[in-house]
């Protein structure tokens, strides 16, 4: 009945449904069935450009993933609840080593275990520990934790707003960094970092796993998949699932109390929201995303190491929120694009226009003019020595200045990030004929 | 009780005759889960089956039963349209009583007249505002009325009136009595006559105190079967359906929205929705956009005022596609009024253009965009707005008609519209519509027409000629023979000092058409020359005047800014080139204050009261001469 009439209401159901319109659930099927079959298709090779990402064009996408995992839980905490965490590397982290000590294994090789209350004081020559568990346990209770220790740290961090939760919550990130060098039998070395248990279904710690993500071959007797597609395919049904979490959330009483403490907190607590519980709730959920995420990101990689989960790593989340637009899981994802995404691609099209210096034409005019490579220091900005100190930089350094400035420019231009641009572009054609 | 009369459309079976009430349950019976009514209440649009809006009916009507409503009794409404109005309107003619609706506007003093003049024992009001109307007054006031039942209980005083019942009380009283008398109410529905009077509809009273004109079941069956039933007046002839919304907003007491609401919905099982009020409509139409869309001109008037308002304050790009659009639907509106309605192929060409960049998403947000058909009656129309709607898309006709003939007299049928008249007699009854040679007046006769004025059988015969025809006060000529065009009221017909007839609604239409103007009167009877007095619309005038730097206070300032009046000038300038010299008006001076109901200045339905307005501005007037 409703069709032809998209503003009728008969429900309450029907005024908060996640797609309202046929159209948008067309949409969202479309892209749904476009990615499924993107990857299927090897990546239509002629859509992903070969120089660009190589044979292994799908990788980036898939590291991508723990990420936007992650974001979407600090959304749920910045964007929802409006505190601004700079501890959420912390909570990741707080993911990552519950997985790797539930789910790694001993070492095996040249140091045995020495678990860590038995090591008190000595702080030296521990092997790595682990209790080889499958990703069922291993997986879930990353998020659990996190979100304990959130609950755990939230009655100092719910008693302070704004600037003051930043503070505090940056503080978390080096408490976490130093547990870690107290504990190397879990964490690793403090640069090297550890190896992480492998993607993979088993039941208990049996020798094959029921569903392999590591080798390529045919899932369920019916599609012959890569291992990359595996792995996708994987991490992003969990991602699908955590999506739908955090939309069915902010739909609920308890997303619409956390949504009145981010417009303003006493008003909330006026209309009865009982303020600092419901921002305990929010740390907790937030932190539980970060724990998945953070668990998945380490395993995916196979080898991280503490530093990873510094500072950097916070703002780059709120580098996420703002350039992508802070409350949606739209502009969240936009964000995780941008952020994440777009500097893995800069970062190949510099290797591929280094190795286009010498070509002639115009592709090589281009490079000479962006890059410079070796020391010999010619006019470019972008040096292509990973490790060049000083000017020129190397793009892994220009990518932190470009966020900062991004960041800025977003904050003063467009507080609503990408997505808001993306509103003002879709209302424009909404009002059309008319502007109001 | 006179035998079932000789009416062409009778129904006569061993139930009764078939009353709109009894149309009601044929549809609860056949689609007891079909959605009849659907009401906004915070936010969301709630649907009614048909099954339990019957239920409800049932109930209060047995409620009117337990309170004591005899066969002829009336029972009246003074309410918005909500779904209650309909409801106890339906109860009410299920038990043989007669409903009497008010409008909601009436100040205290209509509402005591016309609710002591009809004699009703129960009056159903909305809410306090309403109930107040009555119990300010002390009891003896309202000798009639025993019951007082309320809807919205908010701010009644329950203690000291016992009158009052709650709506839901009444509800439960209904049951209480159905379960001790089961089978009473369909006991009356089957006695149920033809020319048993099923309402009173109170014409607007333009000269002196309104009159109850009295319609019984036959001219209502007969009203529903022509008016819903003539497939000629859609494109592609197709009956009113379950498929069919319509959108409730005019006063349901007045005959055209009874007809296109209550009367279509038990006739055909179109969905009715109700507007949360008139200031809404435009967000409801969006929401609901109807198919059938019935509205009176100033509806159409205003739509068209905002269409042209919003579009020129819109952005840059947007600007410059509206301003050549809405010069290409006049266009293709012009094309199509000289083809009856129909598309040439050059109209066609161009609308496909038209429609994609532009009118398929005007009609979107005007909430027209699924409308199949559309009417407008009740006042005259200028013929620019008519052609505005042609031209993007929407089929909207004129139609004619007045409460003593049940509305029906004449309409415009798709493929044979003529703008600027009120088109033809109905096809199945060719013969039904004449025109006075000598007095140009337009008569009706048919079984639709009114049974008589409630207790004046005076007026009544003053009504009809002495062959037994309606005379509708109307002065109107052919064109081409065939479609008819109203002139003007009888009454208000100007004879100037130069002994030359002149109709005043003409002029003041085209005066209205300009969106600064919104109410006009020409005056000009037995004096030299024409004048005028104009009253402006606050809203465009005021957005005109912010955006020439001119400050202002009031409406009464607004209307004495020389600026404004320099602007309203160039608009008569604009109208008398329409006209010849005589026809033109040479002053015109500013209503200063906005005509109101509650002032006596315009009737319920806004029709300006002239004599009223002449005498409230005698010195304006006379300053002009």
């Amino acid at each position: 009945m409703s069709f032809g009439r998209p503003h009728l209401r008969t429900s309450y159901e029907q005024d908060s449904a996640i797609f309202p319109t046929w159209w948008q659930k067309g949409a969202a099927a479309f892209a749904l069935l476009f990615i499924t079959l993107m990857v299927l298709g090897n990546g239509a090779a002629a859509a992903i450009p070969n120089w660009l990402f190589g044979a292994t064009w799908l990788a980036p996408f898939t590291l991508v993933i723990p990420f936007a995992i992650a974001a979407l839980g600090y959304n749920i905490l910045t964007g929802v609840t409006g505190q601004v965490s700079l501890g959420h590397a912390f909570f990741m982290g707080v993911g990552a080593y519950t997985a790797v000590a539930l789910g790694g294994k001993g070492d095996g090789g040249a140091k045995a275990c020495i678990p860590f209350h038995e090591n008190l004081g000595l702080l030296e020559s521990a092997g790595e520990c682990g209790l080889g568990l499958p990703i069922w346990i291993w997986l879930p209770m990353a998020g659990v934790l996190a979100a304990l220790v959130g609950i755990l740290v939230s009655p100092a961090a719910v008693k302070v707003r704004g600037l003051y939760l930043a503070i505090v919550t940056v503080g978390l990130t080096f408490i976490g960094l130093h547990i870690a060098r107290m504990l190397p039998e879990y964490a690793g070395d403090y640069e090297s970092g550890r190896k992480w248990p492998k993607l993979d279904i088993r039941l208990w710690k049996e020798e094959t796993p029921s569903i392999d993500l590591n080798e390529d071959g045919k899932w369920f007797g019916l599609i012959h998949l890569t291992e990359e597609q595996k792995q996708f395919f994987f991490l992003f049904a969990i991602l699908l699932v955590m999506m739908a979490f955090a939309k069915n959330l902010v739909r609920t009483r308890t997303g619409r109390a956390l949504q009145a403490i981010r417009d303003r907190d006493v008003a909330a607590e006026v209309m009865g929201v009982p303020e600092q519980h419901y921002k305990r709730i929010g740390f907790a959920i937030s932190s539980f995303y970060a724990g998945i995420g953070g668990a998945l990101w380490a395993s995916y990689q196979g080898r991280v190491s503490p530093i990873d989960f510094s500072l950097l790593l916070s703002v780059e989340f709120v580098a996420i929120l703002l350039i992508g637009g802070a409350g949606t899981i739209a502009g969240t994802m936009l964000g995780v694009t941008f952020v994440e995404l777009l500097p893995k691609v800069v970062e190949r099209l510099t290797g591929w226009l280094a190795g286009e210096l010498d070509s002639g034409g115009v592709i090589s005019t281009i490079a000479n003019f962006l890059l410079t490579s070796g020391q010999q220091g010619d006019f470019g900005p972008v040096s292509t020595s990973p490790t060049a100190p000083g000017w020129p930089m190397s793009v892994f350094l220009w990518n932190p200045v470009i966020y900062g400035v991004l960041i800025v420019v977003f904050l003063i231009f467009e507080p609503h990030g990408l997505f808001g641009i993306w509103l003002k572009f879709r209302n424009y054609w909404k009002g059309w004929p008319f502007s109001y | 009780m006179v035998a079932v009369a000789e009416n062409p459309s009778v129904q006569s079976s061993g139930t009764g005759y078939r009353t709109v009430a009894s149309r009601a349950q044929e549809w609860a019976k056949k689609a007891p889960t079909q959605v009849a009514m659907r009401d906004k209440d915070l936010g969301v649009w709630n649907e009614l089956t048909w099954g339990e809006v019957w239920d409800t009916v049932l109930d209060a009507a047995n409620g009117l039963l337990a309170l004591g409503v005899e066969v002829g009794d009336r029972v009246s409404i003074h309410s918005e349209d909500r779904p209650e109005w309909v409801i106890l309107d339906l109860a009410t003619v299920a038990i043989r009583g007669i409903t009497v609706g008010h409008y909601p506007t009436n100040p205290h003093a209509e509402v005591e007249y016309t609710l002591n003049d009809c004699g009703a024992k129960i009056h159903m009001v909305e809410d306090q505002e309403q109930a107040d109307k009555v119990l300010d007054l002390p009891a003896a006031a309202y000798p009639n009325v025993q019951k007082l039942i309320y809807l919205e209980p908010r701010g009644i005083r329950r203690d000291p009136d016992e009158r009052l019942m709650d709506w839901q009380d009444f509800l439960v009283l209904g049951r209480e009595y159905s379960a001790a008398n089961p089978g009473a109410v369909q006991a009356r529905m089957a006695a149920a006559q033809a020319d048993d009077v099923m309402t009173f509809v109170y014409t607007s009273g333009t000269t002196g105190p309104p009159k109850g004109a009295m319609l019984n079941n036959g001219n209502a069956d007969f009203a529903i079967e022509i008016i819903g039933g003539t497939p000629e007046r859609t494109r592609g002839r197709k009956l009113p359906s379950p498929k069919d919304s319509v959108l409730t907003f005019l006063p349901l007491c007045h005959v055209a929205e009874r007809i296109f609401s209550t009367w279509h919905m038990v006739g055909f099982g179109v969905v009715l929705n109700f507007a949360e009020g008139i200031d809404t409509l435009n967000a409801n139409l969006r929401e609901i956009q109807p198919t059938l869309f019935f509205a009176v001109p100033r509806v159409w008037e205003k739509l068209h005022a905002v269409t042209m308002i919003k579009g020129n304050d819109a952005s840059p790009l947007k600007k410059v596609l509206f301003r050549p659009l809405m010069k290409l639907a006049m266009w293709i509106g012009g094309q199509r009024a000289a083809n009856g309605g129909n598309w040439p192929i050059g109209a066609r060409i161009a609308y496909f253009f038209g429609y994609f960049l532009m009118y398929r998403s005007l009609r979107e947000r005007l909430g027209l965009r699924r409308c199949r058909w559309a009417g407008t009656g009740a006042a005259p129309i200028a013929p620019e707005i008519l052609q505005f709607f042609l031209g993007i898309g929407i089929n909207v006709y004129e139609l004619y008609g007045m409460t003593e003939n049940a509305a029906v007299a004449t309409l415009n049928m798709a493929g044979r519209n003529k703008l600027g008249s009120v088109g033809e007699a109905y096809p199945s009854i060719k013969d039904s519509v004449r025109i006075d040679e000598k007095t140009g007046e337009i008569q009706t006769k048919h079984p639709g027409v009114f049974a008589g004025y409630w207790g004046k059988p005076d007026k009544t015969a003053e009504t009809f000629t002495e062959d037994g025809w309606l005379m509708t006060g109307d002065v109107a000529e052919w064109v081409d023979g065939t479609h008819i065009k109203i002139v003007d009221r009888i009454k208000h017909i100007i004879i100037t000092a130069g002994g030359k007839n002149i109709s005043p609604s003409e002029i003041e239409n085209v005066l209205k058409t300009s969106p600064f103007i919104n109410e006009a009167m020409v005056i000009g009877d037995r004096r030299k020359y024409l004048t005028a007095l104009i009253a402006i619309e606050l809203e465009t005038v005021g957005n005109w005047a912010t955006k020439e730097n001119i400050s202002y206070t009031t409406y009464r300032d607004l209307t004495e800014k020389p600026e404004v009046i320099a602007m309203v000038e160039a608009e008569v300038e604009r109208a008398n080139e329409k006209f010849s010299r005589v026809e033109g008006i040479k002053k015109f001076r500013m209503i200063p204050k906005e005509l109101d109901h509650e002032d006596g200045e315009l009737t319920a339905t806004q029709k300006l009261k002239r004599s009223a307005v002449e005498d409230a501005f005698r010195d304006l007037v006379e300053d002009m001469y």
